[in-house]
């Protein structure tokens, strides 16, 4: 097959120091240069084994295969069959920088990973000496525009509902004023009552995907199965707009469709009972869909919150860390102001929130606290990813991988035009997503691709999403490029 | 020769005090520029891991505390454990760090390996595993699978869910979001994220402000000590304390699907309950039909002179869960009842599911307490301890009260009259070189690691009786 370059025409104020070199190779020059298959079908027979041993222990039903780390390199991830699959799904969207990248293992085998790993301090209370520099070399050095601070956590989920707190702690603050907690509600919250515990909410948006602890999980509209059986908050949720694509054949319906749902959005916080205290949303929906929003619509979300006193969580969880082409995908917007706070993990390794305002921090100490507050072993993993993104210039880098991959697909899609749609993530990195008519044709799709040695994964309910590394490189795209077409011919012939 | 000493060949023989003020002022200054970018207000001081060894822990100011506080009682095996070390420069370790997985997608082929160390150490009954982050996460992850596992039983294992369902849950509602609760006790600790928060009631300041779930709260027993002298007492006590959990298992409005409660209160303030109580919440959930969740997140893994303390109790049949984090590194619960896993997949999830490179490092630790049986020495160098600490109350009754703790190992507590009075001996205690912490307003609670022996039990109970003589 014979690839045309594509030509995005779009002047990205990329980062500065280009590594013009195939980075990949770099890392990488034993990485194969296409998939390896050595079993009938992947999973393995050996996956297979190995997998029902494990789930006496573990639940593991939800097992693609069983994977041998060791054997993955770069953008291939090896199965414990010796099948080596190229990998656009990278751990949900949490590998930066590849397999076994040579720069994470020098960091991993170094004096302070093994000193950060053996004496896990509870941050809070015993911070090491190192804590701060390995924050400003690496965290706060790739912190988004405008914001200056971070708190530590562990996950996304925990990311998100620390963030919550801080809103939560943050509007009550002001309600108060300079007076102190009264009696009345210092002895009503061990009652887990009114007006100690709070009737204020954390608004989101349908589809959206925040994570699935309690207070996260009243945010997340994503699934059904993601919150059966689990009590919730009675918190509000808005319409998140539902875009028609092609985007450039739709602009007038898209727009109409952006403004419903910000006169959603204002008239929700109007007319919820209690007070709204913060809103949570993704730049890209992406368990819910890879829905996307244009930047007209953030820029009022973030207009009508900040005229109403409603802070502005941007969850880039899953969109942080370079894959849309910005290091935070919420760069695409040009808010006239920043978010409130800006929450990540994934790809960063380390998670937790940005955020400038120093009155986000309760007045009074250990409220935002917990026993370890965050890991300065993912710190310092943190901090080389950001280096390398950096150094190399991946940012960028994925851009224009993004854009020629986005092209070619485009040209593929013609060829079938009924089954597949919606191709969404023009112009943004590598974070790309298509869809098919049913759950049962995408889901086919997927373990098509698996058996032809792609690893790829799905979201919402029948898209398929494309989630790379960052050392994503022309030679893979056409080795993906080359595998969604056979397969789409294979289920389509 | 002695653990530490075997372990630590150049452990400190004794702290050095090496500022008049605490936090020294290289902490101070270190603090302030810290701040400026992460929240550190609650800073003791800023520590220098690497010259940190064993039971001892070094400031940038020069000064070295004996530390029994230990991380909030988060090491186990002392710092710049050689065994741990070695685990960590090792390539398993290196590649969990790098090759993070999603382990529920991608589990590793060394998953089987690391997961059967932990479960070697596995509370007695227990023989499943699903791993968390934090406490709190462990607890919350915990939740769910007793929720799943309430609703489960109600509808049926297998059974679908219902079209009412399926549309309500996505508008928090029920049936779909059901309302059901979790009991927790009084002077609980469980963390701090919001179901966690709900179920916690130990301070007003750990839970204000933010939303909670309306959960019922039970009296867990209050002692008078020492124990021996008052076992009538004690004994109504917990009867008074079951009835009050069995009467709002009657009452509560909301179904209960799960009882959560800590063998020892801990951040609540050291509060015991005997055997025969915990017997008690068993045979209550049992009747009831509710989840029994132990928390040993911070009581796990030794300190109280068995592996997990609630084995103290031998309680019949086993708990449901039994959550864990801490010392342990790794976080999560154990199980062992296949119906706590959710008939469809995809529900118990996330993105990690856990730390392969901190649970390999739960397997190392217990591993190396197993070898050493640190657990039974623990228990004697507590035993040690308690009779010094026994001694002392005698000397200073006002200032030790309620001495609690009697063969829970080194997991021992006492209080004082008055909180100020507290704060000022936790202070104090630096300035003769011993790092310690309190809990709930009026106690001292000692949480040294696993490799604390009776030459640091000296240090620590002159240490004491120095302050307590200048009062
Ligand atoms: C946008 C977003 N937020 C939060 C989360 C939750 O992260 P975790 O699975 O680490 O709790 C995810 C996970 O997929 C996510 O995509
Ligand atoms: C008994 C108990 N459970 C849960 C927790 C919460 O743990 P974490 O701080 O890791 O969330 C703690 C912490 O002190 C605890 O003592």
């Amino acid at each position: 097959m014979i690839r045309t370059a594509y030509k995005s025409g779009i002047t990205r104020a990329s980062l500065s120091k280009r590594y013009l070199g195939n980075v990949s190779k770099l890392y990488y020059p034993e990485e194969v240069t296409g998939p390896v298959l050595v079993s009938e079908n992947v999973p393995g027979p050996k996956t297979i084994e190995l997998n029902k041993k494990l789930g006496e222990h573990f639940d593991n039903r939800a097992t693609y295969f069983v994977t041998d780390y060791k054997n993955s390199l770069g953008n291939y991830i090896s199965d414990c069959d010796g099948n080596k699959l190229l990998d656009v799904y990278a751990q949900i969207s949490s590998i930066a920088l590849g397999y076994n990248n040579p720069a994470l293992i020098k960091t991993a085998q170094s004096e302070d990973m093994v000193n950060a790993l053996v004496n896990r301090p509870a941050l809070a209370c015993f911070p090491s000496k190192e804590y701060g520099q390995i924050l400003e070399e690496g965290i706060l050095a790739a912190a988004p525009p405008g914001m200056t601070k971070v708190w530590t956590a562990l996950s996304g989920s925990c990311a998100n509902e620390t963030a919550y707190k801080a809103a939560l702690m943050y509007q009550a603050s002001i309600k108060r004023g300079d007076n102190d907690f009264t009696a009345e509600e210092l002895s009503s919250v061990m009652d887990n009552a009114l007006p100690g515990t709070s009737d204020m909410v954390i608004m989101s948006f349908d589809k959206g995907f925040h994570g699935r602890l309690f207070g996260s999980l009243s945010t997340t509209r994503s699934k059904a199965i993601h919150k059966l059986d689990i009590p919730a908050f009675d918190w509000p949720k808005a319409p998140f707009p539902e875009l028609k694509y092609p985007l450039s054949e739709f602009e007038a319906e898209n727009r109409k469709e952006e403004e419903r749902c910000l006169a959603e959005f204002e008239r929700i916080i109007d007319q919820w009972p209690t007070q709204i205290a913060a809103f949570i949303v993704e730049p890209v929906q992406s368990e819910g869909g890879d829905n996307h929003a244009s930047a007209f619509f953030f820029k009022g979300l973030r207009e009508i919150s900040k005229a109403k006193g409603v802070l502005m969580i941007v969850d880039e969880v899953q969109t942080g860390v370079g894959a849309s082409g910005k290091f935070w995908a919420h760069e695409h917007w040009n808010l006239p102001t920043p978010p409130d706070m800006v929450t990540f993990s994934k790809k960063f390794q380390a998670a937790g929130f940005y955020f400038a305002n120093p009155d986000l921090q309760p007045k009074q100490p250990f409220r935002q606290f917990n026993t370890w507050c965050g890991d300065p072993s993912k710190a310092l993993l943190a901090k080389t990813i950001y280096q390398e993104v950096t150094h190399y210039g991946l940012v960028g880098r994925t851009a224009e991988i993004g854009d020629y991959v986005y092209g070619n697909l485009q040209s593929i899609f013609t060829k079938f035009p009924t089954q597949v749609k919606n191709l969404r993530g023009e112009k943004f990195g590598t974070f790309i997503a298509f869809e098919f008519n049913t759950a049962n044709e995408r889901n086919a799709f997927l373990v098509a691709a698996r058996n032809k040695g792609l690893n790829i994964g799905g979201c919402g309910d029948q898209s398929v999403r494309m989630r790379p590394t960052l050392v994503f490189e022309r030679e893979h795209a056409d080795v993906f490029l080359q595998i969604v077409e056979d397969t789409l011919k294979q289920l389509y012939p | 020769m002695g653990i530490s000493e075997q372990y630590f060949p150049n452990e400190p023989t004794a702290p050095v005090v090496a500022t008049t003020e605490f936090p020294g002022p290289k902490s101070q200054e270190s603090i302030a520029a810290l701040n400026k970018v992460f929240d550190s207000r609650a800073s003791y001081f800023v520590a220098d891991y690497e010259k940190s060894l064993g039971n001892y822990i070094a400031d940038v100011d020069g000064n070295m505390y004996l530390d029994v506080y230990a991380q909030i009682a988060s090491i186990a095996l002392g710092y710049n454990n050689p065994a741990l070390i070695e685990v960590a420069k090792s390539d398993l370790m290196t590649r969990a760090i790098v090759d993070r997985p999603a382990m529920g997608n991608f589990p590793s082929k060394d998953l089987e390996g690391i997961a059967s160390e932990i479960l070697k150490v596995a509370p007695k009954g227990q023989d499943k595993l699903w791993s968390g982050l934090s406490g709190a996460d462990a607890n919350e992850l915990a939740f769910k699978a007793a929720f799943m596992w309430y609703q489960g039983k109600k509808r049926g294992y297998t059974t679908e869910f219902t079209d009412a369902e399926n549309e309500s849950v996505m508008k928090n509602q029920a049936p779909g979001s059901p309302e059901l609760a979790i009991l927790s006790f009084k002077r609980a600790f469980h963390g701090r994220l919001f179901a966690s928060g709900s179920a916690t009631c130990s301070k007003p300041i750990h839970k204000l402000d933010f939303p909670s779930f309306n959960w019922p709260k039970a009296e867990y027993p209050e002692y008078k000590y020492p124990l021996s002298e008052n076992e009538a007492y004690n004994k109504e006590e917990d009867k008074r304390c079951l009835t009050i959990v069995e009467d709002i298992f009657k009452s509560w409005a909301i179904p209960i699907a799960a009882l959560l409660v800590e063998p020892i209160q801990s951040e609540g303030g050291d509060n015991h309950g005997s055997a025969e109580f915990f017997q008690g919440l068993r045979d209550i959930t049992l009747k009831y039909g509710a989840a029994l969740i132990i928390d040993e997140v911070q009581t796990g893994v030794g300190a109280t002179g068995k592996f997990w303390a609630h084995e103290h109790f031998n309680i019949t049949p086993a708990p449901d869960f039994v959550t864990f984090s801490k010392k342990f590194q790794s976080a999560g619960y154990f199980f062992h009842d296949s119906e706590i896993v959710p008939k469809h997949t995809y529900r118990q999830f996330n993105t990690w599911c856990g730390d392969p490179a901190r649970m390999i490092l739960a397997g190392a630790i217990g591993s190396e307490v197993t070898k050493h049986d640190l657990a039974a020495r623990a228990q004697e160098v507590g035993a040690y301890l308690f009779a010094k600490l026994e001694a002392l109350q005698s000397k200073y009754p006002k200032l030790m009260k309620n001495l609690r703790g009697k063969n829970r190992a080194t997991f021992i507590a006492w209080s004082f009259e008055e909180p100020s009075l507290r704060n000022k001996f936790l202070a104090d205690m630096k300035t003769v070189g011993v790092n310690i912490g309190g809990c709930a307003e009026d106690s001292v609670r000692l949480r040294p690691t696993l490799v604390f022996e009776e030459k640091h039990a000296d240090i620590l109970a002159a240490a004491i009786e120095k302050i307590y003589s200048s009062y």
